[in-house]
């Protein structure tokens, strides 16, 4: 009876541990806080961090965009969290707009960070009711972005120079 | 269950696939030299084929007896336990491998050849367990040294000018192609580790798991217990005679028993130092 509990122990153990192996080539963790982060997100107790969120934010509405960023990265670091995607990829567009010309470089990584809030509020659909914000859904915004990198003749409008950036 | 066959059953069943799973994890991980990050770098294919070799010559080696490992006579978690033992055996040794194979460039190349060319000769020599494991721990301690000691060292940013001028050297006669990825000193403290761990594993590693020899005995005290106790004295008193056989069986046994008459087992038990 003993030797039966030994084996089927054995043989859980390794197939955990082999699960644990692969998952870790897999994710390729840079840090043991990494390790830790991505066992959270498996668990499904990841959650973003509210203080460097909410600093995100401030710096976002202060329209230091890069130092934005950098918090709303350090918030979600597995990037799991559609909204601070939605602000990350916001941060992009506000950035990298302009009156005469959109930063294009810039616009591809807003669409980027769109496209993983889209992906990552498939379940439920995501609204952010920010009163500062114009655009309100990762859809509404990844069609801002794709308007924005495509080369039209209405580029060329001069009137263009009076639009208002969302 | 006695203490020696549950520690055995330990080793078998938890101690040997953790210590190679350990092996597979660590095999390829590699410590930054700028801002000391984790790096994991997969096993490459030429580790993979190395690896087949190396299982192959485990067996040939005699490391290894496949079919006492695997056996249709064997209950079906015992055989996925050995499966899984064998699996991880196979990509510890991928991973050994890869610890000590540059990442890149022309030396990447020269130590899979290296490795290729000794593991392939080795298909067709003559060796026992014991000189398969020596083989192997002179094999991969070379590699090591080259590697983790002479290579980073012409390498490592802090040496001599002697030492930097022969890589330099040595990168100009390869044209660039033999200039190894710098890593962090932890590296080799880790591979150095991953190849202790798999030469333990190694050690641990018996080649006929389930033992003939064990199995034999334990159904004869299977047999012996369910003798009625005046038969149990008797085959008591066969294996005190020694090795005299079926004659001390015979006095042992009440007057008018026939020793065909004690059954099967009791025949087992007093033909076994026949053997």
């Amino acid at each position: 009876m003993q030797h039966k509990l030994i084996q089927s122990v054995g043989v859980a153990w390794t197939i955990l541990y082999a699960f644990f192996v692969i998952w870790i080539y897999a994710t390729e963790p840079r840090t043991f806080k990494d390790v830790a982060t991505g066992a959270q997100v498996v668990a499904g107790t990841y959650e973003v961090d509210r203080e460097k969120f909410e600093e995100g934010l401030r710096l976002f509405r202060a329209e230091q965009f890069r130092a934005a960023r950098d918090e709303w990265a350090r918030a979600d670091p597995e990037r799991r969290d559609a909204r601070t995607q939605f602000y990350i990829a916001y941060a992009f567009y506000r950035e990298g707009w302009g009156r005469v010309y959109n930063d294009d470089a810039l616009f591809k990584q807003g669409l980027e960070a769109a496209n993983r809030a889209i992906s990552l509020s498939e379940n439920e659909r995501l609204r952010v009711d920010d009163t500062d914000l114009q655009i309100k859904t990762p859809a509404e915004l990844k069609a801002e972005l794709e308007q924005g990198l495509e080369r039209t003749v209405d580029d060329l409008n001069p009137l263009k120079v009076f639009r208002q950036r969302k | 269950m006695n203490n020696a066959s549950r520690n055995r059953a330990l080793v078998r069943f938890v101690l040997l696939p953790l210590l190679l799973l350990t092996v597979a994890l660590l095999g390829g991980l590699r410590v930054s030299s700028d801002d000391h990050a984790f790096i994991f770098i997969a096993p490459p294919l030429i580790a993979l084929i190395l690896s087949v070799l190396l299982m192959l010559l485990f067996v040939r080696g005699h490391m290894l007896e496949l079919r006492a490992w695997i056996s249709s006579g064997y209950p079906v978690l015992v055989n996925v336990s050995h499966t899984l033992t064998l699996l991880s055996l196979f990509f510890a040794s991928a991973q050994a491998f890869n610890s000590v194979l540059p990442e890149t460039g022309l030396l990447f190349w020269l130590f899979s050849l290296f490795f290729l060319w000794t593991l392939w000769n080795n298909q067709f020599s003559n060796f026992d367990a014991r000189h398969t494991l020596r083989s192997l721990t002179v094999l991969f301690g070379t590699a090591f040294a080259l590697k983790h000691m002479l290579l980073a060292s012409l390498y490592a940013p802090e040496g001599s000018w002697l030492r930097k001028l022969t890589g330099v050297v040595l990168e100009g006669v390869s044209l660039g192609t033999i200039a190894p990825q710098r890593f962090a000193p932890a590296t080799g403290y880790i591979s150095f580790f991953t190849l202790a761990l798999y030469v333990t594993s190694l050690v641990l590693l018996s080649p006929q798991p389930e033992s003939l020899a064990d199995e034999e005995a334990g159904q004869v005290v299977r047999a012996y217990r369910k003798l009625p106790p005046g038969e149990q004295r008797v085959v008591r008193a066969a294996i005190d005679a020694g090795s005299d056989g079926e004659s001390d069986v015979r006095r042992a046994l009440p007057a008018g028993t026939d020793l065909e008459d004690s059954g099967e087992e009791e025949t087992v038990v007093a033909r076994k130092p026949e053997r």
